[in-house]
């Protein structure tokens, strides 16, 4: 099949913009490549790509082809002529190298780009070959100091070439150490002669300056500038200070510190200062106050601030201070300050306010209408550090010069001076840029019920980084999350309408304007029961107790006749009772008890030394015996007495119901003496003959006093309720405890057996002996009855 | 009309017409002027450019002898001023500026040939890549420019005189020699070329003073 094929294709794409340069070669007086770079114009498909040729060729002065006369001799200079050609390239850059590089002759180049569909040729570029010259840096580069000329250096530097191949010019720059400000110098040049030498003037003295020379083809528009040489770096000598030093206050603990900068023209190191003080109008001595590292800050603008001196202004209302610099050269002028214990006057400086822009801060204040003032000095200040800066009388507004961190907060200051003497100033806080805090404050809890209530202590100032404008509260029960916001200048705060007995988590971010902080988590437990639960119990609890107190008291005294039946056994009055002698030899008579008369009751003392030991002891003793108690020993009356008569049975079981005290039939013995004054299981001391023993009809044992009425009684014991005397023929358990309840009943207190237990063995002791040991203890042993008792 | 308004009518216009021709005149000799000023920059420029490449070639070529003369060995002194080569006179001869100027490119051509047979001897001397034989192709480029320069000149300034031929006719160059005589001949030859060259800066600086008017000088210490 016949068919045409078209294929879409661009011309060559034309070079433009050619640029060359030649770069010497290092340390030899030759540039043997020729580099250029060119742009390219046009379109180009992607399977036709355009290569590029350069093309270099040494054309005559004036003289074309095209104007060249034919003949002899200009076919010969044609054929001399000179042409350099790089390889064929597809990208915009191509070299040539010059076997000896054709200084004083012009260039003439030229770019010719080629594809399938033909060549283009560039514009060319004719120049002089030093047009694109590039020689090497400057070497062998001196920096001389003249201690006559401390404001100058001399340079000295080599050239790179000579100048027979290019004729050069130099360019010095030079800057302070550590400043990146350069100043530029260009050296100029004699007609016959290039310089290689200069004196920078106008420096600072005492000063490390960085000096750099670099050279290029002294004719205008020709050649390129050589990189810069290597760095050398000097110091001018040393002058005398031609600045005061910048002298300043700063108030701490009650004291005045003077506190100082270098002055802006130090000339040298400064190794001292001279202060004089001046409290009155007598001039003070002069101080001489070496300088040493230790006493220096570092200021925000890296000038160091020195500590000169601590005044305390207690006891004297100002002082004035002038201050001047040292050096190895000689003294600087005076700067002077008039220092206040305290700044005194109305407040000169108004509407101050702080602002900060692009990264600075920036300070404004009213000027006053009638102070005199000479100069304004900003002070800033933070973490203890301080800075300052001072301004004319007619600046309003400044921006701080220091260098100053963000997140910090300083305390910024503007100080009015009339004539040396330091005015009232005006003070903010101010951030040059606020953050959010880097931690939140750590919260403490006193939960009550239904509310608990927090507190916390205000962030660190150097985490705060900004101003608080509130605090949020978050509290957690389970998954439900609630908050409360609260101004930034409380600390506490009582969270109410909680669910008691419930865990709670929270926490407290502290927030500024451009975050927040988020505090540890604290929980607490709020309470299981409330107060006022508490309370109502406790006063239901105590309403009921007092309730059945009283309930308790109107029964016993409504029913205590029933009580005194059920607990106190009738016991005969024995001031009704018939006292008849009776004698020991003598069978006891057994009379018929009268009416209303307990008799023959048999009380039988169960020993005092038994009880004593412990109560608990009594009480298991006695609990065997519980039901009744049977004495096989005869005890009468309270004192263990001997009774000869036959041993009978002592009942005064309560369950056995009956009032002993009401039945008048049967008659029972009440008391039976046995002679024997022996204690249980002691051997009976011989008793006295014809002893005679006074006997009562009575069921009421005897009274001590009663049976021996010599014997003084003493004092009466309160212990009227004895569980080692037992009136009532009882169940020892039971007894011990009811007498323990009448004791309570009867408002009265139950006593330590301890003593009694001496008595005990003292009565056990005597026991052998006559009435006199028993009578020792009786009053302890006596237990009237109190409204227990039934006269017979 | 009467006469006398017609002969001010044409008062006025010869005026008119006087005026302007002496304005013209004053601008075509201005224009003089600006051209001559501009030739005279451009004849500087040229000269200028010559003068320094005859300097460079001069300073180029005394480091050549001192290379040369560290790569032939021992060689006793006075060698190198040596006769009996046929080397050309290094003086310029001539009078008149085209004269000067056909001589200074004449003997550039005959240094070239004598350069040409120096590097084909010191090829077989030297060890390849040497120094010295890099050194002598870089004097014969050089050679071959300044010739052309100072044609190139020629022509400019004397568009029509051809260049006369050397008088003495062709170039001769010595005899097939020895080593010995080779390395003294090569010493001859290039110590004879830096006394021409010298002479050769001398005369294109007389030539520069005396055919080009005294241009201002465009130096500055400004640059790219």
């Amino acid at each position: 099949m016949n068919g045409i094929w078209l294929k879409k294709r661009y011309p060559p794409k034309r070079a433009t913009n050619i640029s060359c340069v030649a770069e010497q070669k290092e340390n030899e007086p030759s540039f043997p490549v020729l580099s250029c770079t060119w742009e390219t114009v046009g379109h180009q498909t992607k399977d036709e790509q355009t290569t590029y040729t350069l093309m270099v060729e040494i054309p005559f002065p004036r003289l074309n082809r095209a104007d060249c006369i034919t003949g002899v001799f200009c076919k010969g200079i044609i054929n001399r002529t000179e042409t350099y050609t790089s390889s064929p390239t597809p990208h915009n850059k191509a070299s040539v190298s010059f076997g000896s590089f054709p200084h004083h002759m012009n260039l003439d180049i030229w770019v010719v780009s080629q594809s399938s569909l033909g060549k283009i040729e560039s514009e060319h570029l004719r120049q002089d070959a030093h047009y694109f010259v590039k020689t090497s840096a400057p070497s062998n580069v001196k920096v001389i100091v003249e201690q006559s000329f401390p404001t100058s250096l001399l340079v000295k530097w080599q050239h790179p070439i000579d100048q027979v191949y290019i004729k050069l010019t130099s360019q010095i720059r030079f800057c302070q150490d550590g400043s990146l400000d350069w100043r530029y110098v260009d050296v100029p040049n004699a007609d016959t002669s290039v310089q290689t030498s200069f004196r920078l003037q106008d420096l600072q003295p005492g000063k490390d300056y960085v000096i750099q020379v670099r050279c290029k083809n002294v004719r205008r528009n020709r050649g390129y500038w050589s990189d810069w040489s290597d760095s050398v770096t000097e110091k001018t000598p040393e002058d005398r200070p031609t600045s005061k030093p910048d002298l300043w206050w700063k108030s701490e603990n009650g004291e005045a510190q003077l506190i100082c900068k270098e002055p802006k023209f130090s000339n040298g190191r400064i190794t001292a200062y001279s202060i004089k003080l001046r409290y009155t109008k007598k001039e003070g001595e002069q101080e001489i106050i070496p300088v040493n590292g230790s006493g220096t800050q570092q200021s925000v603008d890296q000038k160091p601030v020195t500590l000169l001196k601590r005044i305390s202004l207690a006891d004297k209302p100002s002082v004035r201070v002038c201050v001047a610099a040292i050096n190895s050269v000689g003294t600087s002028p005076e700067a002077c300050l008039h220092i206040p214990a305290k700044p005194s006057g109305t407040q000169t400086v108004e509407g101050m306010n702080v602002s900060t822009l692009d990264g600075q801060m920036f300070v404004e204040w009213k000027q006053p209408n009638s102070a005199a003032v000479t100069e304004y000095v900003i002070e800033w200040m933070s973490n203890g550090k301080i800075d300052w800066q001072r301004e004319r009388n007619s600046t309003n507004k400044t921006a701080i010069k220091g260098k100053l961190q963000p997140y910090v907060c300083y305390n910024v200051s503007v100080y009015p001076i009339q004539s040396g003497f330091i005015r009232k100033p005006a003070r903010l806080e101010a951030y040059l840029k606020q953050g959010a805090p880097s931690e939140g404050p750590s919260t403490q809890s006193n939960p009550a019920y239904y509310s608990a209530e927090l507190w916390w202590n205000p962030i660190p100032l150097d985490k705060r980084r900004g101003f608080i404008t509130n605090y949020t509260i978050f509290y957690q029960k389970d998954h439900q999350l609630k908050n409360i916001t609260v101004p930034g200048n409380i600390t506490s705060y009582d969270l109410t309408n909680l669910s008691g007995n419930t865990k709670y988590d929270v926490w407290i971010t502290a927030s500024t304007i451009a975050g927040s902080g988020k505090g540890i988590s604290h929980s607490f437990t709020t309470l299981k029961y409330a107060p006022e639960m508490v309370a109502g119990v406790v006063v239901g609890v105590s309403l009921g107790f007092l309730f059945f107190v009283l309930m308790t008291t109107l029964l016993c005294f409504y029913k205590k006749e029933v009580i005194k039946k059920n607990l106190w056994p009738q016991i005969p009055n024995p001031g009704e009772s018939t006292i008849g002698n009776w004698s020991p030899d003598y069978p006891s008579k057994v009379e018929t008890p009268k009416e209303n008369c307990v008799t023959g009751v048999c009380v039988l003392n169960v020993g005092v030394c038994e009880v004593t030991p412990g109560f608990e002891e009594d009480k298991t003793s006695l609990s065997l015996k519980k039901d009744k108690y049977l004495s096989e020993e005869h005890s009468s009356g309270i004192f263990g007495s001997s009774c000869m008569s036959s041993p009978r049975q002592s009942v005064s079981d309560s369950d056995e119901g009956p009032d002993l005290a009401d039945s008048t039939a049967s008659t029972v013995q009440y008391s039976s003496v046995v002679a024997s004054s022996g204690y249980k299981g002691q051997n009976p001391a011989p008793q006295p003959q014809h002893s005679i023993f006074s006997r009562s009809e009575s069921t009421q044992p005897l009274l001590d006093s009663e049976e021996h009425p010599d014997i003084v009684q003493e004092g009466s014991r309160q212990v009227q309720c004895s569980p080692r005397e037992s009136l009532f023929t009882h169940g020892a358990e039971n007894q011990n405890t009811i007498e323990s309840d009448n004791c309570r009943l009867l408002g009265m207190e139950q006593h330590d057996f301890c003593p009694l237990k001496e008595e005990a063995e003292q009565t056990t002791e005597s026991d052998s002996q006559s009435a006199d040991a028993e009578s020792a203890s009786p009053l302890s042993s006596y237990m009237p009855q109190l409204g227990g008792y039934r006269p017979q | 009309m009467n006469g006398h308004v017609k002969s001010m009518n044409f008062q006025q216009r010869a005026e008119t017409a006087a005026t302007l021709l002496c304005f013209l005149l004053l601008l075509a000799v201005d224009s003089t002027k600006t051209v001559a000023a501009a030739r005279n920059r451009e004849c500087s420029s040229d000269l200028e450019r010559t003068l320094r490449l005859t300097k460079l070639i001069h300073r180029q070529t005394g480091v050549l002898i001192k290379t040369y003369k560290a790569f032939q060995g021992e060689m006793g002194p006075g060698v190198c001023k040596a006769t009996g080569f046929d080397v050309p006179d290094p003086n310029i001869s001539g009078l008149e500026p085209s004269e000067r100027m056909a001589s200074m490119y004449t003997h550039l051509q005959a240094f070239s040939s004598h350069l040409k047979r120096v590097q084909e001897q010191q090829t077989d001397l030297q060890l390849p890549g040497s120094i010295v034989l890099r050194k002598i192709n870089e004097s014969r480029v050089q050679n071959k420019r300044l010739s052309s320069s100072i044609n190139s000149l020629y022509h400019t300034f004397f568009p029509n005189l051809p260049l006369p031929e050397p008088a003495g006719g062709p170039t001769t160059l010595p005899p097939p020699q020895t080593v010995f005589q080779q390395k003294i001949y090569g010493c001859v030859v290039l110590t004879t070329y830096k006394v021409f060259l010298a002479n050769m800066s001398k005369n294109v600086k007389t030539l520069k003073s005396k055919m080009c008017r005294k241009a201002p000088k465009s130096t500055s210490n400004s640059g790219r």
